[in-house]
């Protein structure tokens, strides 16, 4: 099958495989054993539960029919949005733990995705907090709302570092809003984000000198500060114990970095132990560099290689100034990897079958992950001119080995044969068999949308449908 | 983003959804819950006339300041009992009385309940002749750490045999700053109770 400005290429005297066919090679392919999503439902029924057990005490706290005129409400809203903010930036912080289970279970990706849309939630919850709390206390007090503000920054314990806590996360939120980051360079967003842990300890004791259901020793208060205890103590096994054991045991290095288009390096790691290293085709590490310029900055790359034992290797393609000094990495650097992380992998798929489609340097995690897939998968692989396809020799090769099959589909959106592909008639051309597969989908974003809403409208179920954005 | 405005729109809907749930009349359970939250001692205010010190036999109240029910808001509609009660009681077996009860003229008189927007305040003075030897705050706002820490400041100004009552022997005291409503409160069950002493 060839498109206009498409080539297809396989190599010859490659036997045709037919989808469902078994595949030739007499040793058993390993393939990865599936991952439920048991523990992300887990994961989410704590969540949830979490949420009812912040706002129980006010509830139990409060008889029926005692909110009686606008104050008396005003000020319970106030205490009810207070509790839940305090909730809910204990589990955004806990979320930004790279706790291995979190990590493994939910994913990086999806991590950030909840991450983003809790901090709009947190957000609003604590401009609501702030606002319910000053009208109603200056309802009780008969003062006007701003004359409460300094009443309670001069008079309440704790407030002013309470207040400077809202300010802060007001400009934490407001630097994430999308536009406004993308005017941001990577590093100083990041840094101004870092805020978030300032957060945390600003508006620690104000809950505890004013918090009607949080000032009175007792089991609330316990239970309260214990939930700050354990999101302490995820974050430092998380950032500091997991990697350090991690590191420790497998020492990374860099061992050579090839050239693999104009633009894109792959960068081979060796270390120890490399056979007890626990990883799936398709997870992303965090990597850092320990060399001069770029130790100081870790930067998330996908694995584009299967655990083989003997080596690592990611394929970085370069688009900024960190990525063009990886070029000149020498051997024998050491690297500092966290991870691994992402549910992207072959042992999440809920079908037996993987349609893969993988937009320019996406296909760095479908690379790995096809070693893992069982056979009969097929991969449709865009890319914008013949030299932008990647690794293509090591994917003729999985083809064969495995029974997969591919088609490049090269040309820019406009041309005629991904116009031709990238329709609900053109994919079902290719892959009759659509809806009864798993699709996992990797590239830039733009590409990643248009392929969703396309699978949408063919009729692939929502749940089969996997997504990487390379965005955090 | 959707998501995110989902999860908006849940946090305001929830929120309002407990106020309202709170806030609904009809669950007639409140209107005995608040007066139950107060101290005996209050109750029996209303009734009891004087009474001898040495009759501390009667049930010990302890420090009835420590009800948990006293609730600022709503409470000064719920509470019927806002003017109503003043009058002396049986002495609570507060030790400063004790100590008190070798002069067979002591007694103690306790003001009413004044209720107001933070939560209720009742004062009891105890008299030796025509003299305030003590006061004693029996109930005070302590719904919130506010609350608590102002009401605090307020005891500790005004009330005790060494407190600013005992000392001005009257209800003119000077407003704790902060506390202006408590303080009001204060003196005006302060004044209930002196008056009360003399007629
Ligand atoms: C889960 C995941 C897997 C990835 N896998 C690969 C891969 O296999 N191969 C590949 O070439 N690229 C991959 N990327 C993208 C890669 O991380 C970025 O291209 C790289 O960080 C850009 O850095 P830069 O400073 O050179 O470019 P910039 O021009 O500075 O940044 C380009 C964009 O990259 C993102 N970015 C920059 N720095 C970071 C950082 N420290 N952490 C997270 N995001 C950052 C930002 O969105 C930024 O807008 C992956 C990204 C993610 C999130």
């Amino acid at each position: 099958m060839t498109y206009p400005g498409t080539y297809s290429e396989r190599r010859p005297g490659h036997p045709q495989p037919r989808a469902g066919a078994r595949p030739p090679a007499p040793p058993p392919l390993p393939v990865a054993p599936r991952r439920g999503p048991g523990v992300r439902r887990t994961l989410t029924t704590l969540f949830l539960t979490g949420l009812v057990a912040s706002v129980l005490p006010w509830w139990l706290d409060t008889p029926a029919g005692s909110l009686t005129g606008t104050t008396a409400m005003t000020t319970a809203a106030g205490q009810i949005t207070g509790l839940l903010a305090g909730y809910l930036l204990l589990v955004q912080v806990l979320m930004m733990s790279r706790l291995p289970v979190l990590e493994r279970a939910v994913g990086g990706e999806r991590i950030a995705r909840w991450h983003r849309d809790l901090g709009a939630t947190l957000l609003v919850a604590v401009l609501a907090h702030t606002a319910l709390i000053l009208v109603g206390y200056a309802g009780l007090e008969g003062r006007s709302p701003l004359g409460q503000a300094g009443v309670m920054l001069r008079e309440y314990q704790d407030m002013v570092s309470a207040f400077a806590a809202a300010g802060l996360l007001v400009l934490v939120g407001l630097t994430s809003v999308r536009t406004i980051r993308r005017a941001l360079p990577y590093e100083l967003w990041h840094a101004t984000h870092l805020a978030g842990y300032a957060v945390l300890l600003l508006g620690f004791a104000h809950q505890f000198s004013n918090g009607s259901q949080l000032f009175r020793p007792g089991p609330v208060r316990t239970g309260w500060i214990a939930g700050y205890l354990l999101v302490i103590a995820a974050l430092a096994w998380g950032r500091l114990i997991a990697p350090l054991v991690f590191n420790l045991r497998h020492r990374l290095r860099v061992a050579d970095v090839v050239a693999e288009s104009p633009d894109t390096v792959s960068i081979y790691l060796t270390g120890r132990r490399l056979d007890r290293l626990e990883m799936l085709g398709g997870q992303f590490f965090r990597w850092r560099f320990l060399a001069r310029g770029c130790w100081w900055q870790s930067h998330p790359f996908s694995v584009s290689a299967a655990a083989n034992g003997r080596w690592l290797r990611l394929t970085v393609k370069m688009v900024g100034a960190y990525t063009r000094d990886l070029r000149d990495l020498d051997p024998g650097v050491r690297v500092w990897a966290v991870g691994p992380s992402g549910t992207f992998t072959a042992a999440h798929r809920t079908r037996e079958r993987a349609l893969l489609i993988a937009g320019g340097s996406g296909i760095t995690p479908l690379r790995a992950m096809l070693e893992e897939l069982p056979p009969g998968a097929a991969l449709i692989y865009r890319a914008r001119t013949p030299v932008d396809v990647l690794l293509h020799r090591e994917l003729d090769w999985l083809a064969q080995a495995r029974g997969v099959r591919v088609w490049y589909v090269v040309g820019s959106r406009r041309d005629p044969g991904p116009r031709q592909v990238m329709t609900p008639d053109g994919l079902r051309r290719l892959v009759p068999d659509l809806t009864r597969r798993d699709v996992y989908l990797c590239g830039p974003p733009g590409l990643v949308e248009q392929c969703r809403q396309l699978l949408r409208h063919s009729g692939v179920p929502r749940r089969q449908i996997h997504l990487a954005t390379f965005e955090l | 983003m959707r998501r995110a405005l989902v999860a908006i729109t849940g946090l305001a809907a929830s929120t309002t959804a407990l106020v309202v749930l709170k806030a609904a009349p009809g669950t007639s359970q409140v209107a005995q819950d608040v007066p139950a939250g107060q101290p005996p001692a209050a109750t029996g205010a209303a009734e009891d006339e004087e009474t001898s010190p040495d009759a501390t036999a009667a049930p010990a109240t302890g420090k009835p300041k420590a009800t948990k029910s006293a609730r600022p808001q709503g409470s000064a509609s719920a509470t019927p009992s806002r003017t109503a009660s003043g009058g002396a009681t049986r002495t609570p077996s507060a030790p400063r009385t004790t100590t008190a009860a070798p002069q067979p003229t002591a007694r103690t008189v306790t003001g009413p309940v004044v209720s107001n927007e933070f939560g209720n305040v009742q004062v009891q003075i105890t008299v030796s002749g025509s003299r305030i030897v003590n006061a004693v705050a029996l109930e005070l706002p302590e719904k919130t750490a506010q609350s608590v820490q102002r009401s605090g400041e307020v005891d500790s100004r005004y009330s005790g045999t060494g407190g600013m009552v005992v000392a001005r022997q009257g209800a003119d005291l000077d407003t704790v700053s902060g506390a202006t409503a408590t303080s009001r409160s204060y003196q005006q069950s302060l004044q209930a109770a002196i008056d009360r002493a003399r007629g």
